[in-house]
């Protein structure tokens, strides 16, 4: 295993991030990174919270070299957090506000004055060193960790770039939508950028005029890395964007309508990359040029008793394909949903029995019973649930939920009711809690 | 003046809330001063996003995070109210 540079083809003077106060350059960079490096307590994980993108890089290299592992939760959510710091009990968190976390050291990042000179040879990292672990819901409700080393990661960014023609060099700048601790974000926002010596935009814009805001900051081709919401809430607002090099859109299955309509508004080709964390990307498609997702380069699928798996040379064992797929002659494949328990909110993956069990260990719930409506708005949808719980509220319940399920997966709405129609054997079959939902949604407007 | 037009807004406001975001909670609930996101009606950042949607289709108020004021503005009702009576355009 040999060791490969922190960054890509970068000159000193480069410009690498965007902040909102100017731009930093990699000479910046590494001098950012080599100063906080030698600042980190000596622990073995961190838990980087920050909120820059470009921070959140600093903060990420510099725990590499310090041979820290750097934990992705799956969300900010304070219980996540703390049950987190409990796994790993040799963390610390890295912020850059003043956001600690009660009961998490928390090492804030600080102004860094001055600049180190620009070293002889940039920062190398062996590419068999653990750098993350990327969180999922595991089957016992526990989050499973999903070890990232720094060839997977490498090895990705190199792969998606040459998929989608990004040249070293071309000096195109990415701005991104989703978070740079979500698996995709990372490899997708952070990754490609650095190894491909791009310009990466430290900030998160939200809302359809932050979209517009932070494209406008930004020069040169633009990459716009997001998900099916905020591509849906772009179309439905209809901002006039600046032209657009390039859109990767990932965390949930594109329709064929949104994207052949952001390729208009955007004038630009919209491509999807599907994946999962326990592997990270894996195949890509051109939405419009139809279903069939192409392996990336390197991505061997290969089926096994268990189901589809993919291996590759930087995945120390085959993983297995969480979604129903075919596979044709040429290697590419379709993916016809998830397997039967497991549903996804956001981008966040969970299985439905856990929730559920979840939901029936909250004090006072006697019955309970989540459920993903229809999907396909391009919207994000919610989960519903149903609740037995008699003498308790609604709000009682999603108060106590709250603590104990991801943030994302809380139920909208929750509705209480007298009794889950159950059959004579005692199952809830998916085809009443159907009718249930519809009946429910057919209510709603009509008072509550 | 602004102030004795927001009451109704308020109440038109708790509405879209409720409808937008499928919650289940009578509108007439919602306390004006009361917090929308983190402990209060518990709302998140897609949210955020799908309640500025519905703000700017039915008020032509587009939300911006750079605005200085966002947090203030999604702070509670009241505050989200009073911001939609200063820039609505329809």
């Amino acid at each position: 295993m040999h060791d490969t540079p922190l960054i890509g083809p970068y000159s000193p003077d480069d410009v690498l991030a965007l902040e909102p106060d100017g731009s930093r350059t990699a000479r910046q960079f590494v001098s950012d990174v080599v100063r906080l490096a030698e600042s980190l307590p000596n622990r073995l994980t961190v838990i980087n919270l920050a909120t820059s993108r470009y921070e959140f890089l600093v903060g990420f290299a510099a725990a590499i070299l310090r041979r820290q592992l750097t934990l992705l939760p799956q969300s900010r959510a304070v219980q996540t957090l703390r049950r987190i710091a409990g796994d790993y009990p040799e963390s610390y968190a890295l912020t850059d506000r003043d956001d600690a976390i009660d009961g998490i050291e928390s090492v804030a990042m600080q102004q860094r004055q001055g600049l180190a000179p620009w070293p002889n040879e940039i920062p190398l990292v062996p590419l068999n060193q653990v750098v993350a672990i990327a969180f999922t819901s595991g089957s016992t409700g526990q989050p499973m960790p999903n070890k990232k080393t720094w060839g997977a990661l490498t090895a990705v960014a190199h792969a998606t770039g040459s998929r989608l023609g990004i040249k070293s060099g071309d000096r195109a700048s990415v701005v991104a939508t989703v978070p740079h601790q979500h698996m995709f974000g990372l490899e997708a926002s952070v990754m490609l950028p650095i190894m491909h010596g791009l310009v990466m935009h430290a900030g998160r814009p939200l809302f359809p005029a932050d979209i517009l805001s932070a494209l406008a900051d930004v020069e040169g081709r633009r990459i716009l890395v997001t998900t099916p919401l905020h591509l849906r809430a772009c179309m439905t607002e209809g901002v006039r964007m600046p032209p657009v090099g390039l859109i990767l859109s990932a965390t949930a299955p594109l329709s064929q309508g949104l994207a052949q309509e952001a390729e208009r508004h955007f004038h630009t080709e919209v491509h999807e990359i599907f994946g999962f964390a326990e592997a990270g990307s894996v195949a890509e498609r051109q939405t419009t040029a139809g279903d069939s997702w192409r392996p990336l380069d390197g991505v061997r699928l290969q089926s096994s008793e268990r189901g589809w798996t993919v291996e590759t040379d930087y995945l120390p064992a085959p993983v297995l394909v969480p979604d129903r797929i075919t596979v044709d002659a040429q290697g590419l494949f379709v993916v016809h949903g998830r397997e039967a328990d497991q549903i996804n909110v956001a981008g966040h993956r969970v299985s439905l029995g856990d929730l559920n069990q979840k939901l029936l260990e909250v004090e006072g719930v006697q019955d309970g019973v989540f459920f993903l409506p229809e999907e396909g708005s391009d919207f994000v949808t919610r989960l519903m649930a149903f609740v037995v719980a008699p003498g308790k509220t609604s709000e009682e319940i999603q108060r106590a939920l709250r603590t104990h399920i991801d943030p994302v997966f809380l139920p909208r709405p929750l509705v209480c009711v007298p009794s889950l129609p159950r059959n004579a054997t005692g199952k809830l079959p998916q085809e009443s809690v159907r009718e249930l939902a519809r009946q429910w949604l057919a209510g709603l407007g009509h008072g509550t | 003046m602004e102030h004795s037009e927001s009451k109704p807004l308020e109440q038109e406001l708790s509405r879209l809330i409720v409808q937008t975001l499928k919650l289940k909670i009578d509108p007439a609930t919602i306390q004006p001063d009361a917090a929308l996101f983190g402990d209060g009606l518990g709302l998140d950042s897609i949210d955020a996003l799908e309640l500025s949607l519905a703000i700017s289709q039915t008020y032509g108020y587009q939300l911006k995070s750079s605005d200085p004021d966002i947090k203030a503005i999604f702070s509670s009702l009241r505050a989200l109210a009073n911001a939609i009576v200063k820039n609505r355009t329809k």
